[in-house]
């Protein structure tokens, strides 16, 4: 028998027994739909990623640090020696972390290899508070701008450097600031200040000042230890649509401003000119066996290093355990619809045993009978399928708008990204395991002794 | 010319050894018509399978047109079947869920008859048992008769040397019944094919060419027309 004669005549036999054929299909059908909708949740996430990396990092720097745990990586679990490097810092989570800085030295040295084109430092600065004539004064971050970063212009326009005083403001800060719109607030000035930490000498002197002796005085000690500073706006910064999360109110000036307002708020203390880690600019870095020789030379000189991909590695690691557990649960879904397939096989045979008997009488050969019947297990399979994967790609659809806003991902993005390629290969898969599935009732049927199936009625 | 030569059929072992054939021999030749006629257990349908290569003799042999059938490897054995012969039984075993046209033609396809042929030669079998206003209806919607003769359409789609009938009227009443049997008389005439019926309806049996009367696996009586002597 032709292929194209059992492929039509095992769907056929499917269309004869429609219900029971839909049924078994939709149980397949469920794990279609979670694994269809797992790997479009995993394409988003993955995309988000990818988004965010692009429009905030350069491929062709690397991230340069002394202490292997500003990568999430290195045992936290032993007692680190002391030397003079060491600086505290408190996580998002409240823990208090100590980690080995760099300092000017070390920039010199990353800066002297002859990979290395240019360091730049990610200074990022916390305001005392950000306000102009007659406002409110808010608090913020601001951070020193790189190149390499891509945020959407509502107003103005980015200026190549940006430096000399300008700023980058998210659209938040418009209203807030009393702005009447975005194009109000460009070359407008307004005024950021950050104050020093009271270094010991300073509280001595204070105290012998008398100024100590209550809040409100302690309060306006603060206010005369502030460094502030004009800065005109350049640009009104959208909402973005992929940015490190956290970041999203960061306002952006000049890497050298932003070093200057560093270094005042935190000169006498222990952070003053020490770096977790800054980015180093590899020489056509761009070349990916470049970007990993200068890798090798920065370890090779004792300093932890990652790429950008790494960094991507890292995020994404996260994604893949999770895409791992919820298409464990989707094959899960998948097995228990097998038994469902082999069950409809088997009531297959049996009720059609006289056509077998007729079948093999009229000289159909064993290995076709087999055929008939593993193609109606593919058929169920690719109805299950396509069913499954249709439902999720309807439902997916349908709730991307209402999940983007929700989850705050900015508009353009989504949660839920479907690839035809995957769908297909799903599909497939699906069809195979149906036909294994259908392996052992095709046997069956294969070894039907045609004079017995005659006799059945 | 079909050749059956002291056929032997025996099932289970030793003390519980039964024979359902013993020493069967006969010949007919090509275009003619057969009965085997007998009592129920007198061996008329296992000596159907051996002489159609359903089942195996436990001794002596069938040759058709001087092919030794079981002699054949399986594969050459259902190529014979699916081009040579072809069968009609009392429960009609048609396709309920299926047209008439997709009933004719699985003999057709089982053959590999090239798709451009499949089409006239399908219409033309219906067209031979009166079903050609039939055609796309399902076979579920058929009266007895019609399933019948859709069977025998079937039976005869793909010209077969030989066809086995097994008590083809027997589901049927006596007026459909006739109606069936001289269906299959005039086919067996026009297409010059062998027919070989299984029945215990004495009135068919004698409307063969030649009778072979079955009893305890052994032939009791053989009958021959004077047509068939002639032949």
């Amino acid at each position: 028998m032709y292929y194209t004669d059992i492929l039509r005549r095992s769907s056929r036999s499917l269309k004869s027994a429609k219900a029971r054929t839909l049924l078994t299909a939709l149980a397949i059908a469920v794990g279609t739909f979670a694994l269809t909708m797992t790997l479009a949740a995993s394409n988003g996430a993955q995309s988000y990623v990818n988004k965010i990396i692009s429009d905030n990092f350069d491929p062709a720097e690397l991230i340069v640090a002394k202490d292997q745990t500003v990568f999430q990586s290195g045992d936290r679990t032993k007692p680190k020696e002391y030397d003079s490097s060491f600086v505290s810092s408190v996580s998002n989570a409240g823990a208090t972390t100590q980690t080995k800085r760099l300092n000017d030295e070390d920039l010199a040295k990353i800066k002297s290899q002859p990979d290395i084109e240019q360091i730049r430092l990610g200074t990022s600065v916390n305001l005392r508070y950000i306000t102009r004539s007659g406002q409110k004064k808010y608090v913020g971050t601001a951070q020193g701008f790189s190149p390499a970063q891509n945020p959407q212009i509502l107003a103005g326009k980015i200026p190549k450097p940006l430096n000399n005083k300008n700023i980058l403001l998210p659209e938040a800060y418009v209203s807030a600031l009393g702005f009447s719109s975005p194009n109000d607030a460009i070359g407008k000035s307004v005024t950021l200040v950050v104050s020093r930490p009271f270094s010991e000498s300073t509280v001595r002197s204070l105290a012998q000042n008398g100024t100590l002796d209550s809040s409100k005085k302690i309060e306006s000690a603060f206010d005369t230890a502030t460094l502030e500073q004009q800065f005109i706006i350049v640009g009104i910064m959208k909402k973005p649509m992929s940015s490190q999360p956290g970041t999203e109110l960061y306002m952006f000036i000049g890497v050298e401003d932003a070093q200057v307002l560093n270094d005042y708020a935190t000169l006498g203390t222990a952070d003053y000119h020490k770096y977790a880690f800054v980015y180093a600019r590899v020489k056509d870095g761009n070349d990916n066996n470049k970007l990993l020789a200068a890798k090798k030379t920065l370890q090779s000189a004792e300093y932890f290093v990652n790429s950008v991909e790494d960094t991507q590695k890292f995020l994404t690691q996260i994604i893949s355990v999770l895409r791992g557990i919820v298409v464990a649960f989707g094959m899960i879904a998948i097995i228990a619809s097998v038994f469902g397939i082999v069950n409809t096989m088997y009531i297959s045979v049996l009720q059609r045993t006289s056509e077998i008997g007729l079948m093999k009488a009229l000289g159909m050969r064993k290995r076709d009978i087999g055929k008939l019947f593993r193609f109606e297990a593919a058929w169920i399979g690719f109805l299950g399928g396509i069913i499954g994967s249709l439902s999720a790609l309807a439902v997916g659809t349908a709730l991307n708008p209402w999940i983007t806003e929700k989850l705050d991902l900015g508009v353009g993005n989504k949660l839920l990204i479907f690839r035809a390629l995957q769908i297909i290969i799903l599909i497939i898969i699906l069809m195979i395991v149906a036909i294994l599935a259908g392996l052992l009732p095709a046997r069956k049927a294969a070894k039907l002794d045609p004079i017995e199936a005659l006799r059945t009625e | 010319m079909i050749v059956v030569k002291n056929l032997n059929k025996a099932y289970g072992k030793k003390d519980n050894l039964f024979l359902a054939l013993k020493d069967v021999s006969f010949e007919i030749p090509d275009g003619s018509t057969l009965a085997i006629i007998g009592k129920s257990g007198s061996g008329k349908s296992t000596l159907m399978h051996i002489m159609s290569g359903l089942d195996h003799p436990s001794g002596g042999s069938v040759v058709i047109d001087d092919q030794e059938l079981h002699a054949m490897k399986s594969r050459a054995m259902d190529n014979f079947r699916a081009k040579q012969m072809s069968f009609i039984f009392q429960s009609f075993f048609v396709e309920a869920n299926q047209t008439c046209y997709q009933n004719v033609m699985l003999p057709l396809e089982i053959a590999k008859v090239p798709r451009r042929h499949r089409k006239d030669m399908v219409l033309k079998a219906l067209k031979a048992v009166e079903l050609e206003d039939k055609v796309y209806n399902l076979a579920s919607n058929l009266s007895g008769g019609q399933k019948q003769r859709l069977a025998i359409a079937r039976a005869i789609v793909n010209k077969p040397k030989l066809i086995f009938a097994d008590e083809p009227t027997g589901n049927l009443d006596s007026t459909t019944g006739d109606l069936i049997m001289s269906l299959l008389f005039g086919l067996n005439k026009k297409l010059g094919c062998t027919l070989v019926i299984v029945t215990h309806d004495e009135e068919l049996a004698s409307k063969c060419l030649t009778q072979i009367r079955l009893k305890d696996g052994s032939i009791e009586r053989m009958s021959k027309t004077k047509e068939s002597r002639k032949k």
